[in-house]
């Protein structure tokens, strides 16, 4: 019996949000804090031959210039490959060359421009299928000698991950088939586009050769621990203290601005550095998603069961791999969708290139291989004349099916979350022709993502005297509602009223150890170890009640803030407990660490453990679109979005998930995409990237689907990622049902649509 | 955050004396009007004036009124009043359907049209509907006043007959005669229209006694270096009735008038394309407008 | 040399002596600590530094302070200045049309100021007013639905 659990509360971090009280990192300043400004390459691969930075270090307000050599230091999760400023050499056009500190941000802008530096060009590889090239030119010459994990690189090319997977026997899958189904699909570079840009604070303790950083992450600790490995100091040696967070998505993980602060940080005296990105640099100098070529094969009998299929997918990470590692693995394993194939195998490669950096992406690559994997499901479903939804409907995983790696998965809402969009889009009725130059068409997609596992999270749990509940944990508000949900599981698990629970910010020298805020993981993680911390404070209460009036702590029970005896009866309100303790003081306290690693949920075939996942998440959209013949233009009229979440501790919170994941899918499809040329982003401002406004918002219908899961909170798994991924391709399947035209390579532009009819009544098919 | 470099700064309280100050400031010296080019293109480094000369503080240079024959735009008026004025969209209806889906409301706010014809885009949104409304910039500098149709004032990508100390005054647009109908179609990299120009079209026709086609202007953006006439285009519809055929025609021939580049945005097939098709578009609304019906 | 400025902002007159390059959006954040208001792009083109100018929603980050003398400027911090939430903020509570918040002051004026002109406004009217304000989050439906929420109750 749960009072806030399952309830549409409204958030905690309303009222600071409405009324502009909202901190962010940006919001911030520190006496005697200097500005930062970052002088970038124009070039995409070239040696820095000399730096002149006599005018610059003289300029007005200027406090400290620093370049590569003054700080030559390397940091990276995966591979240790990436400078905090570069130092004999530049990867990619926009990589910070020279960081300046000034009294104001102005003046660190205008010294820039009194910086000399002389590069020598080198040939740079700026396409992926070229980095393969054993005559390409190398980005990493160097990269068997880097500082890295286990993961497998082949030395002396430009391929920095290389990831194979193979099941039963693909030749006699192929072989066994009735149809082979063969195509080449693209998914292409995005930006974020958190609203609030990269921005950081650092100030460097000379004493202890600490730092500390006010930050904007999703991730402090893997932030931190990057950091600090980079420094070359003990993790707890770099403390980031983390604000308000205006968005991430994936994108603010690894150091970013942090780097630059840091190192102007150790050059000012002591004085604390801000560097906040402009938009531009946040474009085309943070992190973009990692683009995909993706060729799949799969061999399907005639009535749809799919028996074999082959991926071959070449990931590009760009100049640095930052966060892409764990992409192109993790990702190119879930090119396999949903759906249950005997017959696997799998090659994945990751290359640099001299281009921007790319990453984690709203769904760790999901986003691009269900792109793939969808839009060939549709193209199966027409070759052999069956309905898109029975193709999915036939394949997909059921309660108990047994995943790739032999785990068991439970909690598995798939099959609800197709048949209830199916339902609520209308399946099988579309009003063909609104106007003459008008078609409408509905399309359906679906996805799997699992979660990073293992992982864990920590939180400590303090009662104060006056009854209120500090939830200490490193669980930025980033959006998503985090701060919410995990106070209503505290106040649900404790038995008090919501209005009691705090969840302070983050910052990693007194809240303990948490994963990212990413994999859609929080409710799932954290809400586990405050259910078991919530748990024992209550236990301590009713104990402290036991004693107190000498009952047996078994018959009483912590509600809405007051002990009652179980048959109903008020015996004492919590704060009056509490205030027995006033003389001598009393704080409650309990710490707990809730871990996915030992859970037998994960059991698999010997050696493939590691592919488990605590739990699987599951969306499908249908989607209703209007395309217009005449100028190619898309629009999408309708989306029915579909999530399995277990358990929705907030169904308001997880709509907003759904629902934003919706205008992200869509912006990404159709309306976002980079100009590239020889490795240089041409349109890296607002001004021609464009992101959805509200006038491209379709009918979205958030349906909840709830499924048992049972080590989760509550029953609740996870819901941030998932509704990102299936837009594109429902869009596009969609088109395909309203003209017969089907593009395979993001972003689906309406000059790609145009082109694609011409070519079909060309080939008379119109 | 995005920030300005230091500029000489002032805000005359004439006409008379923001003349003298361009005549004697450097070349590189800018007239602030809405700043929704000027302080974006200052940001981003692409203009870098030495001084700015802002003339917001010269009290005649704003407003919409009625004049013998026509109406008259101050210059400084802002793009939100020209979208919103009855009188616009009475008399000049493209020119507010113009105005409605330049930028985004909170820019609309600060946008001039003034500004805007100054800044002389390729994309420009207002400059093609100015064209087939016959509009007229009344200009001051240093040698006295003078007009010129707003046509004829494009010269290039952002440039202009003005002279450095010119200052677009007020746009004068006649009364449009009986039988007048106009319209606007742009379209941009999202389907609400709020983008910079892919392409835009814009068109104006007068119908005689029986419905047929006197008067015709059609003007295009982002399809040419300037917003641009395509004359041929409105010859082929000279003394016809407006049907699909004829205006189809004409759209076609738009296209083939279109001067179009490829670039970041669109490739120069995909103008052509949209040449003809937002042609044909604004030429069915004219019509529309002018209170017809396209036969079929 | 600097501009001599005389404005209000949230009700409270200012006289400022400001450089003339420092945007309305500098002062307000910079100067006056009034940090509700955001910058995501400086150019115009994402609407969170928007404010109202004698009523009217403006990206102040392209409005130079000079041009702000005269004006009367609200921010958000100028709606709840009393503690209690206008009908717009708790629509936008109740509702959860926010999601990270960053856009939100943006949002919340601009729904306000819209609804002073016409408190019944209709859905699609909506949309082309609040166009000018990027969400990332996506919170747009229930910006909607709390306009909806809100309709012809009035301020």
């Amino acid at each position: 019996m749960t009072a806030y659990v399952g309830s549409r509360v409204p958030r905690v971090d309303s009222v600071d949000k409405v009324t502009g009280g909202a901190v962010y990192a940006v919001d911030l300043a520190m006496p005697g804090m200097l500005h930062g400004a970052v002088l970038r390459s124009p070039y995409p691969h070239a040696k820095i031959v000399s730096i002149d930075l006599s005018r610059a270090r003289s300029a007005p307000g200027v406090k400290a210039v620093v370049t590569g050599k003054d700080f030559p230091l390397l940091f990276g999760s995966a591979i240790k490959d990436q400078p905090f400023l570069a130092i004999d050499r530049v990867r990619y056009v926009g990589e910070p060359v020279v960081a300046v500190a000034a009294e104001s941000e102005v003046e660190a802008q205008e010294a820039l421009d009194l910086i000399w530096v002389d590069y020598e060009e080198l040939p740079a590889v700026v396409d992926m299928t070229a980095a393969l090239d054993p005559d390409a030119p190398l980005v990493h010459p160097d990269l068997h000698t880097y500082k890295r994990g286990g993961h497998e690189i082949v030395p002396h090319t430009n391929i920095n991950t290389l990831y194979r997977y193979s099941r039963g026997d693909i030749d006699a899958g192929f072989a066994a088939a009735d149809l082979v189904v063969e195509g080449e699909y693209s998914a292409h570079a995005l930006s974020h586009v958190a609203l609030e840009v990269h921005t950081a604070i650092a100030e460097y303790d000379m004493g202890s050769g600490g730092y500390t950083l006010w930050v904007s992450t999703d991730r402090p600790f893997f932030l931190r621990n990057e950091l600090a490995e980079g420094l070359g100091l003990p993790s707890t040696q770099v403390r980031l203290v983390v604000a308000q967070v205006g968005g991430s998505f994936g994108g603010k993980g690894v150091p970013i601005a942090e780097a630059i602060a840091v190192v102007l940080a150790r050059h000012s005296g002591g004085r604390p550095v801000r560097v906040e990105f402009t938009r531009e640099e946040c474009l085309i100098a943070s992190q973009l998603r990692v683009p995909a070529i993706m060729k799949l094969k799969t061999g399907v009998n005639r009535d749809g069961l799919m028996i074999a299929r082959s991926a071959e997918v070449l990931w590009d990470s760009g100049a640095y791999t930052a966060y892409t590692v764990g992409v192109a693995i993790r990702g190119s394993q879930t090119i396999v969708g949903p759906y249950r194939i005997p017959n696997l195998q799998i090659l994945s490669r990751q290359v640099y290139t001299n281009k921007a950096i790319t990453g984690s992406y709203r769904g760790y690559g999901t986003t691009q291989v269900t792109w793939a994997c969808e839009t060939q499901m549709d193209e199966i479903a027409a070759q052999l004349n069956l309905d898109p939804v029975d193709v999915r409907l036939k394949n997909g995983y059921s309660e108990g099916d047994a995943y790739l790696n032999g785990q068991i998965m439970y909690s598995v809402g798939l099959t609800e979350t197709i048949e209830r969009t199916a339902a609520e889009i209308g399946w099988g009725s579309v009003e063909r022709e609104p106007a003459p130059h008008l078609r409408r068409g509905k399309g359906i997609a679906t996805m799997i993502k699992p979660t990073m596992t293992p992982s864990s999270s920590n939180v400590t749990i303090n009662m104060e005297q006056d009854g209120r509940v500090l939830v200490i944990c490193a669980a930025p508000e980033i959006g998503a509602g985090q701060d919410t949900v995990l106070a209503q599981m505290a106040a649900d698990a404790i038995g008090i009223p919501l209005s009691d629970v705090s969840v302070p910010a983050t910052d990693t020298a007194l809240t303990p150890y948490n994963g990212p805020v990413a994999s859609s993981r929080t409710t799932y993680h954290m809400g586990n170890a405050i259910v078991s911390a919530g748990a024992e404070i209550r236990d301590e209460i009713l104990g402290l009640a036991a004693d107190e009036f000498g009952i047996d702590a078994e018959e009483l029970v912590l509600r809405d803030g007051s002990v009652y005896e179980v048959e109903g009866k008020l015996l004492i309100t919590l704060k009056d407990l509490l205030a027995k303790f006033a003389g001598e003081g009393l704080s409650l306290t309990v710490g707990s660490r809730f871990s996915s690693a030992s859970s037998p949920l994960l059991k698999a075939d010997p050696g493939e453990e590691w592919m488990s996942s605590i739990f699987w998440m599951f969306c499908t959209q249908a989607a209703e679109i209007e395309v217009d013949i005449e100028t190619g233009v898309i629009r999408v009229v309708k989306v029915a979005a579909a999530a399995d979440v277990g358990k929705a501790i907030n169904p308001m919170l997880v709509e907003q998930q759904i629902e934003g994941g919706v205008v992200m899918g869509l912006s990404n499809g159709i309306l976002e995409s980079f100009s590239i040329r020889d490795g240089r982003i041409e349109n890296g401002s607002l001004a021609d990237y464009k992101v959805a406004t509200i006038q491209d918002l379709p009918q979205i219908v958030p349906i909840i689907v709830e499924s048992v899961h049972e080590e989760a909170p509550y029953g609740a798994k996870g819901v941030g990622e998932p509704a990102a991924a299936a837009t594109p391709p429902a869009i596009a399947n969609a088109l395909y049902d309203a003209i017969g035209v089907r593009i395979r390579d993001l972003p689906v532009t309406p000059e790609k649509v145009l082109a694609a009819l011409a070519e079909l009544s060309e080939q008379g098919r119109a | 955050m995005k920030r300005l470099r230091a500029f000489d700064y002032h805000e005359p309280p004439t006409l008379a004396e923001a003349i003298d100050l361009l005549v004697a400031a450097p070349d590189d010296a800018r007239v602030l009007a809405g700043g929704t080019d000027l302080i974006v293109d200052m940001k981003t480094g692409r203009m870098r004036p030495s001084t700015v000369v802002n003339l917001k503080r010269i009290p005649e240079l704003s407003g919409i009124e009625e004049i013998v024959g026509g109406i008259r735009i101050g210059a400084l008026t802002k793009v939100t009043d020209v979208e919103v004025s009855l009188l616009v969209q009475e008399r000049c209806p493209g020119l507010a359907e113009a105005a409605s889906i330049l930028a985004s409301p909170p820019v609309r706010a600060l946008a001039t049209i003034g500004g805007n014809v100054g800044r002389a885009s390729p994309a420009s949104d207002l400059g093609p509907a100015l064209i087939v409304h016959q509009a007229v910039a009344n200009i001051q500098g240093r040698d006295g006043v003078r007009v010129e149709p707003v046509e004829t004032l494009y010269v290039g990508p952002g440039s202009t007959t003005l002279a450095s100390s010119d200052i677009i005054t007020s746009i004068t647009l006649p009364d449009p005669p009986p039988g007048f109908g106009s319209a606007h179609v742009k379209l941009g990299k999202r389907g609400s229209g709020t983008d910079i120009a892919l392409a835009g079209a814009s068109a104006s026709v007068v119908l005689g006694d029986r419905g047929q086609i006197g008067d015709c202007r059609i003007a295009l953006a982002s399809l040419g270096p300037i917003p641009f006439r395509a004359k041929a285009s409105e010859a082929l519809l000279k003394t016809e009735m407006p049907s699909e055929t004829v205006l189809a025609a004409a759209a076609a021939r738009a296209a083939g008038e279109a001067r179009p580049i490829s670039d970041m945005r669109a490739t120069a097939s995909y103008r052509t394309t949209l040449a003809r098709v937002l042609t044909l578009r604004a030429l069915r609304g004219a019509v529309e407008s002018a209170g017809a019906e396209v036969a079929v | 040399m600097k501009v001599h400025i005389e404005l209000a902002v949230n009700g409270v007159d200012y006289q400022l002596h400001v450089d003339p390059r420092l945007t309305v959006l500098e002062v307000l954040r910079e100067q006056m600590l009034l940090t509700g208001t955001k910058e995501a792009c400086g150019v115009g083109e994402c609407g969170t530094c928007v404010v109202l100018a004698d009523g009217a929603p403006v990206t102040s980050c392209l409005v130079l302070a000079s041009d702000a003398d005269g004006a009367a400027i609200e921010t958000v911090e100028g709606l709840a200045a009393d503690g209690e939430l206008t009908d717009v903020q708790q629509a936008f509570v109740n509702t959860g049309a926010f999601q990270c918040g960053f856009c939100t002051p943006a949002m919340v004026l601009t729904v306000t100021a819209m609804l002073r002109k016409d408190n019944d406004p209709d859905i699609e009217e909506v949309k082309k007013v609040l166009g000018g304000i990027l969400c990332r989050c996506g919170a747009y439906p229930k910006i909607l639905e709390a306009v909806t929420e809100i309709k012809g109750v009035g301020k």
